[in-house]
C-alpha cells in the first residue's frame, strides 16, 4: 500500500503503458540504427517478397482469363475451337451414332429386298396364264399332287 | 480460384512494400531477441515476408499487420523446431523468469518518482546514450520469452490485447499478465542499472 503518496493513485495500467512506450521508443531508436548490411539484406528480402506477390498476381490473372474465355467458346455453334472436354464427349458419342445409322440402313436395305421379292412373286402370278384363284381351288391342288405322266 | 466480382480491394504492390518496410526492422529485432542470431533472424524475417507475399497478397492491406506478426511468430517457432533446441531455450528462460519475480519492487514508486523528479539520477550522465540503448536492448532480450513477445507485440507493434492474444495463441488475460510482468521486470532491471526512462 502506498497510503503516504500524495494525490490520487495513478492508474497502474496507464503507468505500465507509459513506461512500455518509453522503452519501445528506445528500442525503435536501436532498430533504426541497424548495421548497413542488415538493412540491405532486409531491403532485398522485402523486394523479393513484393516481386513474388507481383508474379503470383500476374499468374492468377493469366489463369483466370482463359477460363473465362472458355465459357464462351464452349457453346455449340460458336464457330471456334472449343475445350478438350467437348471433343472427348463428341468422340465418345460419334461411334454410337454411326452404329445406329448402320443398323437403320441395314434394316432399310433388308425391307427393300423383301418388298422387291414379294413384288416379283406377285408379278409372276399375275403374268401367268393360270389365274391366282386356282390356287385356292381344292380340285386344282389335288391335280397338282397327283403324279404327272 | 475463381475471381468473384465485388471482392474487397486487395493490397497493392506498393502497399505491401510500404507495410514490409515499416515493420522489417522491428521484426528483425524481435526475432533476434528470440533466436540470438542475426543470420537466422534475417532468414526467418525473409521467410515470413515471402509467406505473406505468397499466401496473403490477395488480402486487404489492413489485415497485413496481424497476419505478418502471426506468420513471423510461426516462422520463429519453426526455426526452433528445426534447431531442436527449444527445450534447452525454455529451460534457460525459466531461470530468468524465476529471478524476475521481485516482490519488493514497486512500479508505481519507480514511475511516479520519475514523473516527479525527472532524470536527476539518470545514468545518462556517465554512460553514453548508445550504451543505454544497448542496455535496454539487453534487458528486453533477457525477458522470459512469452513476456517479451507480449510486451513487444502489444507496445512495439501496437497490437491491441485481442490481436496480441491471437498472435500468441493465448487468452487476453494471459496477454495482460505477461505484459504487466514484463513491464515490472524491465523497470526493475533498468532501475538496478541506474537507468530511468
Amino acid at each position: 500500500m502506498n497510503n503516504h503518496r500524495p494525490g490520487p493513485t495513478p492508474n497502474i495500467d496507464a503507468l505500465e503503458a507509459r513506461f512500455a512506450l518509453r522503452a519501445t521508443a528506445r528500442l525503435t531508436e536501436q532498430a533504426d540504427a541497424l548495421p548497413q548490411d542488415i538493412s540491405e539484406r532486409l531491403r532485398v528480402a522485402r523486394e523479393q517478397a513484393v516481386q513474388r506477390a507481383r508474379a503470383l498476381r500476374t499468374q492468377t490473372a493469366v489463369a483466370t482469363a482463359p477460363s473465362q474465355a472458355g465459357l464462351v467458346l464452349t457453346w455449340p455453334g460458336a464457330g471456334s475451337d472449343s475445350g478438350g472436354g467437348w471433343w472427348v464427349k463428341l468422340g465418345a458419342i460419334l461411334p454410337l451414332v454411326a452404329l445406329v445409322a448402320g443398323l437403320v440402313l441395314i434394316q432399310d436395305w433388308h425391307g427393300s429386298n423383301q418388298i422387291s421379292a414379294a413384288a416379283e412373286i406377285d408379278a409372276s402370278l399375275l403374268a401367268d396364264d393360270l389365274p391366282p384363284s386356282a390356287y385356292s381351288d381344292p380340285g386344282f391342288l389335288e391335280f397338282l399332287k397327283s403324279p404327272q405322266d | 480460384m475463381p475471381d468473384f466480382p465485388g471482392r474487397i480491394s486487395l493490397a497493392s504492390d506498393k502497399e505491401l512494400s510500404d507495410f514490409l518496410k515499416s515493420v522489417e526492422r522491428r521484426a528483425f529485432k524481435r526475432v533476434v531477441y528470440a533466436v540470438r542470431d542475426d543470420d537466422a533472424a534475417l532468414d526467418i524475417v525473409q521467410d515470413a515476408m515471402i509467406r505473406v507475399a505468397e499466401k496473403y497478397c490477395d488480402r486487404p492491406a489492413a489485415e497485413l499487420p496481424l497476419v505478418f506478426q502471426r506468420i513471423l511468430s510461426n516462422a520463429t517457432m519453426d526455426w526452433f523446431r528445426r534447431q531442436k533446441v527449444r527445450g534447452a531455450l525454455f529451460r534457460n528462460f525459466s531461470d530468468f523468469e524465476s529471478s524476475s519475480d521481485d516482490a519488493d519492487f514497486d512500479l508505481l514508486e519507480t514511475l511516479a518518482g520519475q514523473d516527479e523528479d525527472s532524470v536527476t539520477e539518470s545514468a545518462a550522465d556517465s554512460v553514453s546514450r548508445a550504451q543505454i540503448l544497448l542496455l535496454i536492448d539487453g534487458e528486453v532480450q533477457r525477458l522470459p520469452t512469452r513476456q517479451r513477445e507480449a510486451f513487444l507485440l502489444r507496445y512495439w507493434e501496437e497490437l491491441d490485447v485481442a490481436e496480441t492474444a491471437a498472435v500468441m495463441g493465448c487468452s487476453e488475460g494471459s496477454v495482460k499478465t505477461h505484459c504487466s510482468r514484463a513491464v515490472h521486470a524491465l523497470a526493475a532491471s533498468l532501475k538496478t542499472k541506474g537507468i530511468t526512462l
